[in-house]
C-alpha cells in the first residue's frame, strides 16, 4: 500500500496535535541537546523585584560566592564582589529606604565592551556580556568604564579548597572579572544561582528569562509592571529591571 | 721565496700559522676522543625513552589517537575560544568526556608535558574533570 501525500500530511498532524500540552507543562526535565550555541533568538534579561527584597537576606550574594568560586581576601578595597546588596535611601525620608542587589546589568550597549583594548570583553549573542579571561591583559580600563561598579580586579592568588565548585574555574591573578549570569548554568538550561537561591531560601524577589519569547515569565511581567533600569539615562540599556524601584 | 723574502710580515704570520698547527693538532686530537667518550657515556646513562602512557579505559578517542597526538592543542585552543565567545558546548566532546577514559591527569597529560618540556597552564584555574 502507497500513502499519497494527503494522508502523510494528516497523519503529521495527529502525531503533532498527540504531543502539544498546555501551555507551560513539560513531559519530563529533558538533559540539554549535545551540542548547543549562544543564539541570538534569545535575550537574557533578569527582573528584582525590590518589594519583595529583604534588607536583611544574602540568599543571592552567598549562592553566587558559592557558585563561582568568588574569593574573599579580607581586604574591603580588594575583595571581589559580583552582585552586592544596596541600601537606597532617601534623603529627605520621603519614601522608606529600600535594599537591591546590584550586579553587571549586561547592557546592550556596553561601555566596557567598548573601551577593552584586548576584546577580552565582549557581548555574547544572546546579550551575556563576558571577560575572556584567557585574553584579558588587566588594565582596568573596563573598571572605569562601568556605571554600576560591577568588575572587580583579581589582586592575589586564589587557591582551591574543598568547598570549591570543581565545575568553575578558580582565578588566575591580575584579570577582571564580573557577573556573567551563571553562563554555566543558563547553557544547560538552568537558573542563574542567584535566581535559584532567592526563589529557594528568599523571597522569590528575582526572575531571570529570555526576552525574546513573548510568552516567557519576564517578558510577561516587563510588559505588564512598570519597571526601571538603573541609570537608565546612560542609554546602555541594561537588562536587570527593577520592579518597585 | 723571494716574495716572501721581500714581504716580511707574511712570512712571520705564515711560520705563526704552521707552529700553531703543530701545537693545537694533539690537543684536538685527544679532545675528540674524550668527546666520544663523553657521547658513550651519556647515552648509556640515559634510559628513559619517550614516556608510556596507560592505557585509556574507553574503546576510542573522539579523533584518531595519531591525529590527537600532534593536534590536540590547537583543538582544545580553538574549542575553548569557541566556548568562550561563542557559547558553543558539546557535551559528547567536553573535556568531561576526556577524563572518563583519561582518569589520571599526572598520568596522562603530564607526562608528555613534562618529558618534552611545555606547560600548559590550563590546570591553575581549571580543575581537571573526576
Amino acid at each position: 500500500m502507497t500513502m499519497d501525500r494527503r494522508t502523510v500530511l494528516g497523519l503529521g498532524g495527529v502525531a503533532t496535535a498527540g504531543v502539544v500540552l498546555a501551555p507551560g507543562m513539560t513531559l519530563i526535565a529533558a538533559p540539554p541537546p549535545d551540542k548547543t550555541e549562544a543564539s541570538s533568538d534569545q535575550r537574557w534579561a533578569m527582573l528584582i523585584d525590590v518589594n519583595k527584597c529583604d534588607s536583611n537576606c544574602t540568599a543571592c550574594t552567598k549562592a553566587c560566592r558559592q557558585e563561582n568560586n568568588v574569593p574573599l581576601f579580607g581586604d574591603p578595597n580588594r575583595d571581589i564582589h559580583w552582585i552586592r546588596k544596596l541600601e537606597i535611601r532617601d534623603k529627605e525620608h520621603r519614601r522608606p529606604s529600600v535594599s537591591l542587589p546590584v550586579m553587571c546589568n549586561h547592557c546592550e550597549n556596553p561601555p566596557c565592551a567598548h573601551v577593552c583594548p584586548t576584546q577580552a570583553t565582549f557581548i555574547r549573542k544572546d546579550g551575556i556580556v563576558l571577560v575572556d579571561k584567557h585574553r584579558c591583559i588587566g588594565c582596568r580600563y573596563c573598571m572605569l568604564a562601568c556605571p554600576y561598579k560591577a568588575r572587580s580586579l583579581v589582586y592575589h592568588e586564589t587557591s582551591r579548597n574543598e568547598d570549591s565548585n570543581p565545575e568553575v574555574p578558580i582565578r588566575a591573578k591580575g584579570v577582571v572579572e564580573k557577573c556573567n549570569f551563571c553562563v554555566h548554568l543558563v547553557d544547560d538550561g538552568k537558573q542563574p544561582a542567584c535566581v535559584q537561591a532567592c526563589r529557594n531560601e528568599g523571597k522569590h524577589a528575582m526572575i531571570f528569562g529570555d526576552l525574546n519569547d513573548p510568552q516567557s515569565e519576564i517578558s510577561v511581567k516587563i510588559r505588564t509592571v512598570k519597571t526601571q533600569t538603573i541609570r537608565a539615562d546612560l542609554g546602555l540599556k541594561p537588562h536587570v529591571h527593577y520592579e518597585g524601584l | 721565496m723571494r716574495s716572501l723574502q721581500s714581504h716580511p710580515l707574511k712570512f712571520t704570520v705564515l711560520l705563526a700559522l704552521v707552529w700553531a698547527f703543530v701545537l693545537v693538532l694533539p690537543t684536538m686530537v685527544v679532545a675528540s676522543g674524550s668527546g666520544a667518550d663523553v657521547t658513550q657515556h651519556s647515552k648509556s646513562a640515559y634510559t628513559g625513552g619517550p614516556p608510556q602512557l596507560e592505557n585509556a579505559k574507553g574503546e576510542a578517542c573522539i579523533r584518531p589517537s595519531d591525529w590527537m597526538r600532534r593536534n590536540h592543542m590547537d583543538f582544545l585552543k580553538h574549542r575553548r575560544a569557541q566556548t568562550v565567545r561563542e557559547g558553543l558546548r558539546i557535551r559528547s566532546e567536553s573535556l568531561i568526556k576526556c577524563a572518563e577514559c583519561h582518569q589520571s591527569r599526572e598520568k596522562f597529560c603530564d607526562q608528555c608535558h613534562n618529558y618534552v618540556g611545555v606547560a600548559p597552564d590550563c590546570f591553575e584555574c581549571h580543575s581537571y574533570p573526576k
